[in-house]
């Protein structure tokens, strides 16, 4: 099976759901699904297409880019029997960023889903241990989000009371001024 | 356990939780594990990540693209070459950069096999004193020096090398350089049979590691495992074979596998690879070709160093180059590449301007945690340590 031939299986498949389909010239089929339909896509990509292999789970902010919907959660499949690659691109809302768990599938997915939790604040349905997994416990916020302030972070512990932090910079205060 | 408010202790279930880490000498940096012991068996191991997080990923959306190459170097940081060579092949991909001088090829292949054998001779020395033999220990470090001191002639750094640049490498290899490198490659094989020597055969050694921390075919594609893990559960993937970048289709190696999938196995794979790694360089000595090592592009490669003075344009280059950088086409790549624990690649976002819109590193070790941690389970606390070391993970690329 050809990327085209995956492709146009895929199509012909899901139809609308599938609203963004290409071979790349390097070898790769990306495709853009709905979210409403990301599980019965990867699902049928494990078991009708051999993609036995889940390179990686990336989350992508595009606020700056002036998007919709705001997010975008990208899949690197692989199937290492039938020498085949597929990537999947799945968009989320601001409002509701929530996106079923592929953890039964592949179990490699433990440790990238929890990520997309930790540092971009997306709800992971299904996943069986959903917690922070690079931050500590009890962080406040989500670091890879775009606005998230960049430079200076609250003090955790203080002996001073009174103390606030109020050096915040945010990202555009340094695309603004990149030396101050 | 649990504390009683008489400050008595108190079993309320059959297991014990052990921590083991993060300040653990045989966890390679700091991992921490929570470990649901049943006598001397572990029932269930929980991961701890996170303390050695420095946020690169983040500070990489706000630098720009040559400002990246060092922050790789921090991430598996016993085999830099291979971190620097995956961002810039992706960069490369997103600059419509076909093809490369095939001396910048060759150079960085001698690099990251370098890198490959020094990363292996730290995973073997260390693994090794984790299961008690100390010897292999100092006999690896002796020959990691010889490669630290390589580092150190052709970039000036030991260990953070950053060589390896987008359209090509740093500087050109010197002919002193070239020599010890030569001198290397005569040097390691019978090394490598000494190491062999001490543990192959080694009852001990056999003891320790057959049999222990198995993982079929089936787990490790499940799991997500790469690199050497991957081969010696029998999958025979080498992505310097199935996608071949920087010319590696141009060399004659193996890929060496294993079927049983054991800690021993990864012994025998990652042993292996050292001495195909040898081989490719070898080759890439004796074919090394002449002619320019970075492309002659010079709005994405800075313009040789002594036109500066001569040529008002190569002026310009510099200056637009050093003060303003690379621009990157917009658009979204990824490139899969096979370091030393396994599948190396950077995904980045560009939205056209002269830093990585979003850059995420997929990081063999990271992947390879949970699936580490599901091998424990069933296993003795004494094997824990020689399943982590059979897994080879580096802190820096896991935490990032």
């Amino acid at each position: 099976m050809t990327n085209e031939e995956i492709k146009e299986q895929l199509e012909a498949t899901f139809g609308a759901a599938i609203t963004h389909a290409e071979v790349s010239p390097h070898g790769e089929c990306i495709i853009r699904v709905a979210v409403e339909q990301l599980l019965a896509v990867m699902e049928d990509l494990k078991q009708n297409k051999d993609f036995d292999y889940l390179s990686q789970i990336t989350g992508v902010d595009y606020l700056e880019q002036d998007r919709e919907p705001r997010f975008d959660v990208v899949y690197e499949l692989f199937s290492l029997t039938k020498d085949r690659h597929i990537r999947v691109h799945v968009g989320l809302p601001e409002d509701e960023p929530t996106i079923p768990s592929v953890y039964h599938l592949w179990r490699g997915a433990d440790f990238p889903e929890r990520e997309l939790f930790d540092m971009f604040g997306f709800t992971v349905t299904g996943h069986p241990n959903m917690k922070r997994l690079i931050m500590p416990e009890g962080w406040e916020g989500h670091p890879l989000l775009k606005d998230y302030p960049l430079t200076v972070e609250e003090i955790a512990f203080s002996h001073n009371p009174d103390h606030k932090s109020e050096l915040i910079k945010t990202q555009e205060d340094v695309k603004a001024d990149p030396w101050a | 356990m649990g504390v009683t408010e008489q400050g008595l202790l108190e079993r309320d279930k059959d297991t014990m939780t052990l921590n083991m880490g993060p300040q653990h000498p045989s966890t390679h940096g700091v991992f921490r594990v929570l470990l649901e012991m049943d006598g001397e068996i572990v029932r269930s191991a929980e991961p701890d990540i996170g303390f050695l997080h420095t946020g690169i990923e983040k500070t990489a959306e706000n630098k720009r693209y040559v400002h990246c190459i060092p922050m790789t170097d921090r991430l598996d940081y016993l085999s830099p070459p291979q971190n620097n060579l995956a961002f810039c092949l992706t960069a490369e991909r997103l600059l419509g950069l076909q093809e490369l001088p095939a001396r910048a090829d060759y150079l960085r292949v001698i690099m990251c096999e370098l890198g490959r054998i020094g990363s292996h001779l730290v995973w073997l020395g260390t693994h090794a004193l984790d299961i008690g033999a100390m010897t292999v220990f100092l006999y690896a470090w002796r020959e990691r020096e010889m490669i630290l001191d390589l580092n150190e002639m052709i970039s000036g750094v030991r260990m953070m090398t950053s060589y390896i640049r987008i359209g090509g490498v740093a500087k050109d290899a010197t002919p002193q350089w070239l020599d010890g490198v030569r001198k290397f490659v005569d040097h390691v094989p019978g090394k490598i049979d000494e190491y062999e020597s001490l543990l192959t055969n080694n009852p001990i050694w056999l003891d320790r590691t057959r049999g222990i921390g198995t993982m079929t075919k089936e787990e490790a594609l499940n799991w997500s495992m790469s690199g050497p893990v991957l081969r010696a559960s029998g999958i025979d993937w080498d992505w310097r074979k199935k996608r071949p970048y920087s010319r590696y289709d141009e060399f004659k190696f193996d890929v060496p596998t294993q079927d049983h999938g054991d800690v021993y196995d990864r012994y025998l794979v990652r042993v292996e690879e050292m001495r195909q790694s040898r081989e490719i360089i070898k080759q890439a000595l004796d074919n090394l070709p002449d002619g320019p090592y970075k492309i002659e592009d010079n709005k994405i490669s800075l313009p040789p160093r002594d036109t500066l003075h001569t040529s008002m344009e190569s002026l310009i280059h510099h200056f637009k180059l050093v003060s303003d950088g690379v621009k990157v086409p917009k658009g979204s790549a990824y490139v899969p590449t096979e370091g030393a624990r396994g599948e190396v690649g950077f995904y980045i976002v560009s939205d056209g301007s002269n830093t990585p819109y979003r850059m995420k590193l997929r990081a063999p070790s990271f992947m390879g945690i949970p699936g580490m941690c599901q091998m424990m389970e069933g296993a003795f606390i004494a094997d824990v340590v020689a399943i982590i070391g059979s897994i080879d993970i580096v802190m820096g690329e896991v935490d990032r």
